[in-house]
């Protein structure tokens, strides 16, 4: 059997080594545009705070790639699949058959898409060679802007104020962090970055970055400036469909993959921020561009590729990070939208704690929780395995809730579903 | 792979496996010393009180596939495919919270000082340096409520109405 996995990242090592444990002596393949061994992509702004080095975001240890008997193709880019001959195409011309393909090309950073971003000194927030170029910039540079009040702008904003710049976050919505937490946490937030000396400006947006050459600032959309010698842009991310564009792999905003992560091609399977997949909250078809769903749908693709049948549910929204030593969590859907929906809030601003419980009818469908990482999966697991919680709403907002008050109530794993979103009857008994 | 088992029927809640986990991951492993130390060693076994009254012990599984390996960003958890155990890296963990978002048992949680995911290692340590033959808990239990042992096993432990979790 020969397969072939472009992308190393998440979905691509997960992959690998799902098949691995299935097939030990068909010929795999991996092939990525990026020239390094896999890294773990969301520590780079660890890396931009200085608080861990390049070598420490190696996945893997040395040698595995030779261990797991993997031929590894880094640097180049897949350009063409050629469906006939069932062959992918690289941008050196060299063409690699394949029996199964995973498409795991992940997903880029957003441009601006305003004057001046393409001056030195203006960067995305992605890979270990923008972080490489920030923290050369940072040496020579005083006072930085982010762009973007997501996921991405806040952490580069915690590196670069690591790292002892000054830095603003100017964002365009009225609150930080609006894909994923609601006002009363993201009010929260904002404070504990701005107790930690980062500035924030809230409902503003660049309309063009100036310089010489060099970034000398942001144009704001209200005519103000700020001056600064390091932009980030943290816009969000778009899958990198180049290699499906206009061919028969149907896609939405990503490639649309069955419960098995394979397309609607036989045998081409997609995982990772490129792949979209049910959404267990929402039921809604989504990307959910995260490190875990990433590394999920890669190792159920990887068996599935190998023969050995894996279910996936469907990904959910789930993020855990942590700022300044602020714990914040969010699941599911943190902001309902339509009928039916019941939140309850829980909000101590003065000890920088905050928690909101969204309700769907019997089943809790949201969780937002700012101060505590407590007990974050068994919440998940409540969402993601859509138990009846009617008996329980009062005591999950307790405190003391956790899994023993919960654990009669969880469905049980389902025949082929490999993990997470409800209990092996062999792991819990009784 | 052994595991770590509780009879509820028998515990009496007394709490001495929680400070014997505790004991067993501090650094001088004297309970004198171990109270005085900064950072304040931690357990990561832990009694949960159910709804309906009775305790309840919550443990990492070491499941067959941990949901914690796969939310893991820095690639610091690992399941050792030899023993099963899964276990924490604590030179890569950079405390940021998805094992324990993860984990739908709340077995992990983030040490608030070293910043770092704590779980149970079922005291490999302590097995593998001092040559004990059990983890921490199960050695120091009162009542024998704790075993350590093979899931198909526990029919010679316990009987199996009482076995309520573990």
């Amino acid at each position: 059997m020969k397969y072939l996995i472009i992308g190393n990242c998440a979905a691509g090592i997960h992959a690998l080594e799902a098949i691995r444990e299935v097939d030990k002596t068909g010929r795999v393949t991996v092939v990525s545009d990026e020239p390094f061994p896999a890294y773990c992509r969301c520590l780079i702004s660890y890396y931009l705070a200085g608080t861990r080095t390049e070598a420490d975001l190696e996945m893997r240890p040395k040698g595995h790639y030779n261990l797991m008997n993997v031929n590894t193709i880094l640097g180049k880019r897949a350009v063409k699949i050629d469906f006939k001959n069932r062959m992918v195409i690289l941008d050196d011309d060299r063409r690699l058959d394949f029996d199964k393909l995973l498409i795991a090309t992940g997903a880029s950073a957003k441009p601006l898409g305003a004057e001046g971003e393409n001056l030195k000194g203006c960067f995305k927030f992605r890979t270990i060679e923008d972080t490489r170029n920030i923290i050369e910039m940072c040496k020579e540079t005083k006072d930085a802007v982010v762009l973007g009040g997501g996921l991405i702008g806040l952490k580069a904003a915690y590196g670069l104020k690591k790292r002892g710049l000054n830095v603003k976050i100017i964002i365009k919505s009225g609150q930080v962090m609006s894909q994923i937490v609601d006002k009363g946490g993201a009010e929260i937030i904002k404070r504990q970055f701005e107790k930690n000396g980062v500035e924030i400006l809230t409902g503003l947006a660049a309309k063009k970055i100036f310089g010489n050459g060099k970034v000398h600032g942001a144009e704001l959309d209200n005519g103000q400036s700020v001056k600064c010698e390091i932009i980030i842009i943290g816009k969000g991310v778009d899958s990198n469909l180049d290699l499906v564009k206009n061919t028969e792999i149907k896609t939405h905003w990503g490639i649309l993959s069955n419960n098995k992560m394979e397309t609607n091609i036989k045998d081409i399977f997609a995982a990772g921020d490129v792949a979209e997949t049910i959404d267990l909250a929402t039921g809604e078809p989504t990307i959910n561009a995260l490190w875990s769903a990433a590394a999920e749908q890669g190792r159920i693709a990887g068996f599935n590729m190998a023969g050995k049948p894996r279910i996936y549910e469907g990904s959910c929204a789930e993020n855990a990070v942590e700022f300044f030593g602020l714990p914040v969590i969010s699941l599911g859907i943190h902001r309902p939208q339509g009928e039916g929906f019941q939140e309850v809030i829980s909000n101590q601003p003065e000890k920088f704690r905050y928690k909101k419980l969204v309700f769907k009818q019997n089943r809790l469908a949201g969780v937002v929780i700012v101060g505590d990482f407590k007990n974050a999966g068994v919440f998940l697991s409540l969402i993601k395995s859509k138990a009846d919680v009617s008996g329980i709403k009062d005591i999950l907002m307790e405190d003391s809730f956790d899994y023993s008050k919960m654990k009669d109530i969880i469905p049980k794993k389902k025949e082929g579903v490999l993990i997470t979103t409800t209990i092996d009857a062999k792991e819990i008994f009784g | 792979m052994k595991k770590i088992y509780c009879n509820l029927d028998t515990c009496l809640a007394c709490k001495t496996c929680e400070l014997a986990c505790a004991l067993a991951h501090s650094e001088s492993k004297d309970l004198e010393s171990a109270i005085k130390e900064s950072p304040k060693p931690k357990q990561r076994i832990r009694l949960q009180k159910t709804a309906k009254g009775p305790v309840y012990l919550l443990q990492c599984r070491h499941c067959e596939e941990p949901a914690c390996i796969l939310a893991c960003m820095s690639a610091a958890m690992s399941k050792d495919p030899k023993t099963g155990l899964v276990r924490v890296d604590e030179k890569k963990c950079v405390g940021c919270g998805m094992c324990v978002m993860a984990c739908p048992y709340g077995a992990l949680i983030i040490d608030d000082e070293k910043k770092i995911s704590l779980k149970c290692d079922h005291c490999i340590m302590l097995l593998e340096k001092i040559g004990k033959k059990e983890a921490a808990c199960v050695a120091a239990c009162p009542t024998k409520t704790l075993v350590f042992c093979e899931f198909d096993d526990l029919k010679n432990q316990f009987a199996p109405k009482k076995l309520t979790g573990y």
